[in-house]
């Protein structure tokens, strides 16, 4: 590694950074290490791995893990990697591996937590130093995994703030997603898309609260939107969902853009909320949560008008809609959404029926809107492998953002404080080399040096 | 929402069959070739003629899903939403269009399955497509027509199922009609 903290952090200013920290495949591995090697990310919802042996495979940054359902019912992560010489233990997806889960090349098995638990012909390994208690002999588990309303998350870092502390102001969109059910549960339903983009994660999470995009990037989707709702003389759901973006810039100032520590934050709705409790689905959710709840708090907990969310290295929550874009890293220049549907646990069908429209419509890979936010993604990381220049601006409003007990708001919805307040948590994390990867490093050079 | 009407019938498997002359089966099979022509040429505008009024294009995003309400889909589109897709990709700010999405459809091993319980015929094909936008991309499955006949003794297109043999795979875009 050749990059010096030094270097790292000249690399973001105020208001602009340097392009490398999107093209660099150096930087892109050193954030594998010191971003996702130390924050909580989500990892998957508890309602996928109902059963004892469900599990579900995914990624922390560059890591392939599974999330598993163990005997005594608690969701466990471990690295998909058996100890023996290395396969992956169970093939990426979902599945249930049963009581135990074993190994497909020379039948090591392993307890649900990743332990040791038997292996074939034990009689070859007499006098050797095979020992099950040995945690070398066990598929390891994420340093720490911790669950908030049945969001799982985990950190390859044994340190740092626990997961309700790291979450911070941007927990009470979770709670806000949850509390739409009567029961205050939700659960992964549906079916999941996944999307590959070709571009830097980072793009993609700054997109996540750029307003000055949607008029002009999504121009051919609203402006389709109103052609077809002129000639049907109304505008349906289908259509209103796409004619949001292409509100007038005034509409998109008066937005509030909240940020939080840790890149976190979240912008407001851009779909009339009052629209909600005229029609006839949100007449019937309101009912339902008025009886769970009472009357104040199930206006309350519909009023919050949220759109994306972002907690920072994970993705993006949607409560309105029920969706959790999850982002996941897969290259410096490669970067893979997964798109998460939740149904609300007690509430009216026709809640779930406009989630899932909503999820085939506007964030499906064949949706008329997402395509051309992938393209001007693509036009940034080729448009910075060029020698045209080498700062990306945020300088939108710099200087204006005005400081809150727990981050910072926007003092007009067009303001570039989201990515500027991502750019602060990214240096952060850069300049910090995670604690516990340090000290297994440094064991590491110290068992070289006896061995 | 005329999306979510669950009278509408998803099925492709015949109530009972169907005995057409050769004639008859060959009228079938330009129809579909035709069909994958407009889509090729981006005749959109044509293309949305060949539907009923109800007609449904259903591209499932499960193997064997058995209806589009229950969960997600990659397509599941009424005239409605056939016709902003047209009216987006024609649009001249469309910047994922840009440069067009190209395309050649190979349409075979066409099958007259049999009749739904409203008598609209059932028809199985196998499709091929080639498609090239920045990079060439290959698509296939199986397609399943439902046709109405119209009285000038032709077909419209009641409903058209797409089962990608990758439908469960990570994509990039699927923007135009597949
Ligand atoms: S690699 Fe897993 S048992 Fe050998
Ligand atoms: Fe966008």
């Amino acid at each position: 590694m050749t990059l010096s903290n030094e270097a790292l952090a000249a690399l973001v200013r105020a208001d602009s950074v340097h392009k490398r920290v999107y093209t660099d495949p150096e930087i892109f591995a050193l954030e594998m290490e010191r971003i996702y090697g130390q924050a909580w990310i989500y990892v998957g919802h508890e309602s996928q791995v109902k059963k004892t042996g469900d599990y579900h495979t995914t990624r922390i940054g560059d890591q392939d893990v599974i999330m598993v359902r163990a005997a005594d019912g608690k969701v466990h992560v471990v690295y998909n990697r058996c100890p023996h010489k290395g396969a992956k233990v169970v093939a990426d997806g979902d599945g249930c591996t049963g009581k135990f889960f074993r190994c497909p090349y020379h039948a090591w098995t392993f307890k649900l937590d990743g332990s040791h638990l038997s292996l074939p012909l034990k009689n070859g390994l007499e006098g050797t130093c095979y020992d099950p208690a040995n945690p070398d002999f066990s598929m390891k588990a994420v340093a720490r995994v911790d669950s908030y309303r049945g969001f799982v998350f985990a950190s390859q870092s044994a340190e740092g703030p626990d997961l309700k502390t790291f979450l911070g102001g941007v927990a009470s969109s979770i709670d806000n997603l949850c509390e739409r059910s009567p029961v205050g549960e939700v659960e992964v339903a549906g079916g999941t898309f996944r999307v590959m983009q070709k571009s830097n994660w980072k793009v993609f999470y700054e997109n996540l609260h750029d307003t000055m995009h949607a008029r002009v990037t999504h121009e051919s989707s609203f402006v389709a939107a109103r052609e077809e709702a002129a000639a049907l003389g109304e505008m349906p759901f289908e259509l209103l969902i796409m004619d949001g973006n292409g509100e007038p810039y005034e509409f998109w100032e008066k937005l509030e853009l909240r940020a939080y520590h840790n890149g976190h934050g979240y912008m407001e709705g851009i779909f009339d909320p009052t629209a909600a409790t005229r029609d006839p689905v949100s007449r019937d959710h309101f009912a339902v949560l008025t009886e769970a709840y009472g009357e104040d708090k199930a206006r309350q907990i519909l009023g919050m008008n949220r759109h994306n969310t972002i907690i920072y290295g994970s993705g993006s929550p949607h409560t309105v809609f029920q969706q959790f874009r999850v982002i996941r890293p897969v290259s410096v220049d490669r970067t893979m959404i997964e798109i998460q549907t939740f149904r609300l646990k007690g509430a009216p069908d026709a809640v779930f029926d406009r989630a899932l429209t909503y999820a085939n419509l506007i964030n499906s890979p064949s949706s008329n809107v997402m395509p051309d936010d992938v393209e001007v993604y693509k036009r940034c990381q080729e448009g910075n492998q060029t020698h045209g220049g080498d700062w990306v601006s945020l300088h939108r409003y710099l200087g204006t953002d005005q400081e809150t007990p727990d981050g910072m708001v926007s003092t007009n919805g067009t303001s570039e404080l989201p990515m500027r307040n991502q750019f602060a948590a990214w240096k952060q994390y850069m300049l910090n080399p995670a604690p516990t990867r340090q000290r297994q490093a440094q064991e590491k050079e110290a068992d070289r040096a006896t061995a | 929402m005329q999306l979510l009407d669950r009278t509408f019938d998803v099925s492709t498997a015949p109530v009972s069959g169907a005995s057409l002359s050769a004639e008859a089966i060959r009228r079938v099979e330009q129809f579909l070739f035709h069909e994958a022509r407009l889509l090729d040429e981006r005749r959109f505008a044509e293309w949305l003629a060949l539907w009923t009024e109800d007609g449904r294009y259903w591209v499932p995003r499960f193997h064997d899903q058995a209806n589009p309400f229950e969960q997600i889909s990659l397509f599941w589109e009424d005239k409605m939403l056939r016709e902003v897709r047209v009216r987006r990709v024609e649009n001249a700010r469309n910047w994922s269009q840009q440069p067009l999405t190209r395309s050649a459809h190979l349409v075979g091993n066409i099958t007259i399955e049999g009749l739904d319980a409203a008598g609209h015929l059932i028809v199985r094909s196998t499709l091929q497509l080639t498609e090239w936008r920045i990079d060439q991309r290959q698509l296939a499955g199986a397609v399943f027509h439902k046709l109405a006949a119209t009285e000038d003794g032709s077909w419209k297109i009641v409903l058209k199922r797409v089962n990608l043999v990758n439908c469960d795979d990570v994509f990039a875009n699927l923007e135009v009609f597949i």
